[in-house]
Parts: structure tokens; sequence; C-alpha cells
């Protein structure tokens, strides 16, 4: 795993990513097989969106405060706050764009 | 503006791909990727679909000429936004350079989609623009300013060669007279 920003930052950006990949690694390919109904998609949705809320909440809370800071050390608060502004991108790219 | 594509097929399922992709970084091969962080993840309860918001920072050498006209350094920061939608089994991926952002912009969009059970579509785009509305108005404020100087440099010169011939032909017509 890469290193974070600042090295201070690093145990706890490792600790979220490994956090992460272990709930995702085991809610990808069920979340696919859910996709066939909307209700099961809802259901299994928002019972893993819990789990990884329960799991992995507290150490996002700490490595987002600690990396919150780096961003503004490094002065990288102007620059996001400015391609957020252009480039939003809240919502996936439709499809369409896709075999253009 | 100029473009860059490519698209690509990788010899491992959708799923795969995709849970490999947050273990991209380090490579042997990308060795300019220093820092990743993510700085914003949500997981949708409705759709399943994962945002997550990530920053990167890059060493890479910048040519000399490029460092010295736009203040850059070694360091590079970019901006990437992912989506993973496991119902339609889509992940795409956009990423903008933070860093030189206010002279040109590179953005990048990257899309993963099943091929076969066994294969991923890997396709690639990238366009990068120079922000011509910037390069017009610092071109313009510098043509401002040199009229300006030039202006204030004629004003100068006028008077100052005025004061010159004056002076000049004042005294060669006084000379002749206390001469004789």
């Amino acid at each position: 795993m890469s290193q974070s920003l600042l090295p201070e930052c690093t145990p706890l950006k490792k600790e979220y990513d490994a956090c992460f990949n272990s709930w995702f690694e085991g809610y990808l390919e069920p979340a696919v097989a859910a996709a066939s109904s909307q209700e099961a998609r809802a259901a299994y949705s928002k019972k893993k969106a819990e789990e990884f809320q329960a799991k992995c909440g507290k150490v996002w809370e700490s490595y987002k405060a600690c990396v919150q800071q780096a961003v503004k050390a490094k002065g990288l608060d102007k620059l996001l706050e400015q391609a957020r502004e252009e480039n939003p991108l809240v919502d996936p790219p439709p499809p369409s764009t896709l075999h253009k | 503006m100029h473009f860059f594509s490519q698209i690509f097929q990788y010899d491992h399922p959708w799923s795969h791909v995709v849970i490999g992709m947050w273990h991209k970084y380090p490579n042997s091969k990308c060795t300019h990727v220093i820092s990743i962080d993510t700085i914003d993840r949500s997981v949708d309860p409705e759709t399943g679909i994962i945002r997550t918001e990530r920053v990167f920072g890059c060493k890479q050498k910048a040519p000399v000429w490029i460092v010295k006209l736009f203040g850059g350094s070694e360091d590079a920061f970019v901006r990437e936004i992912s989506f993973v939608d496991p119902a339609t089994r889509h992940v795409s991926i956009t990423s903008v350079n933070l860093s030189l952002s206010q002279f040109a912009t590179c953005y990048e969009q990257i899309h993963y989609t099943p091929a076969t059970p066994n294969k991923t579509n890997f396709i690639q785009t990238a366009e990068v623009q120079a922000r011509m509305a910037l390069w017009r108005s610092a071109a313009d404020g510098l043509e401002k300013w040199l009229v300006q100087r030039f202006e204030q440099n004629a004003q100068l010169g006028k008077s100052g060669f005025t004061d010159v011939l004056r002076n000049l032909w004042e005294e060669r017509h006084r000379q002749p007279a206390t001469s004789s």
C-alpha cells in the first residue's frame, strides 16, 4: 500500500484501506448477484452500507481528520475546492458517454 | 486540445479487476505515484454504488522550461473520483490534475466493464487542454502593460529630445553673438 500525503497519517491510512478492502471484497460479488431485483439490491445495499459504517467508521474519522490537515499543509485545500466547483462529479457519468 | 485513448482487455473477471484496482499502487512500473489518500467515500444505501474521492501525490521530473515558465515542482497532485456500480457492473474513474490547473487541465476517464466471464474491458481516454481564456487574459494584461510603458517612454523621449534640441540650438545661437 502506498504512503499518505504526510507520514504521520500513513498508519491510519493503512488501517483504513485494509478495513475498506476487506469489507469491499465481501461486498462486491453478492452485490452483483443481488442486482437482479430492485428490492434485493436495496436491502443488501442498506445492510452493507451500515456494516461498512460499523466496521470502518471509527478509523475513517481519525484518518479523515489527519488527511484533512495534510491536505491543508500541502496547500491543496484551495485547489480541491476549485476542482470540486468545476467538476462536482457527485453522480456516475451517464453510460451513454461510454462507447462514443 | 489533445486527446489520448486506449482500449484493452484484462484476462481477469470484472470483479477481480475491480477488487484489484484498490491494490494497483504501489507497483514497480509506476514509481512516480508516491501517495494515495481517500478524502471522501460513500456507499449509497439504495443503489449500492460506491463513490470514492482520492488524492494522488506524484513525483515526476518536468522539463526545465515548464518548471521555469509555470513555477511547477516535482510534486504533482491529482484528484480522482470513482464510481463502482455492482448493479450495472460498471466502474468509471475520472481524474483531473490539481497541480498547474490554472494553466491546463488533463481530464482522464477510465471504464471497466465485463467483456466475457473471464475478461474485462478497459477503456481509457484523456483530454489535455490549456486554459485559453486565462492565456488570453494574461496576454491581454501583458500587452496593456507594454503599451503603457511604451507610451510613458515615448512621452519622456519626446520631451527629453525637445530639451536637448532647445539647449543645443539656443547655445549655438548665443555663441556667434558673443564671439563676434
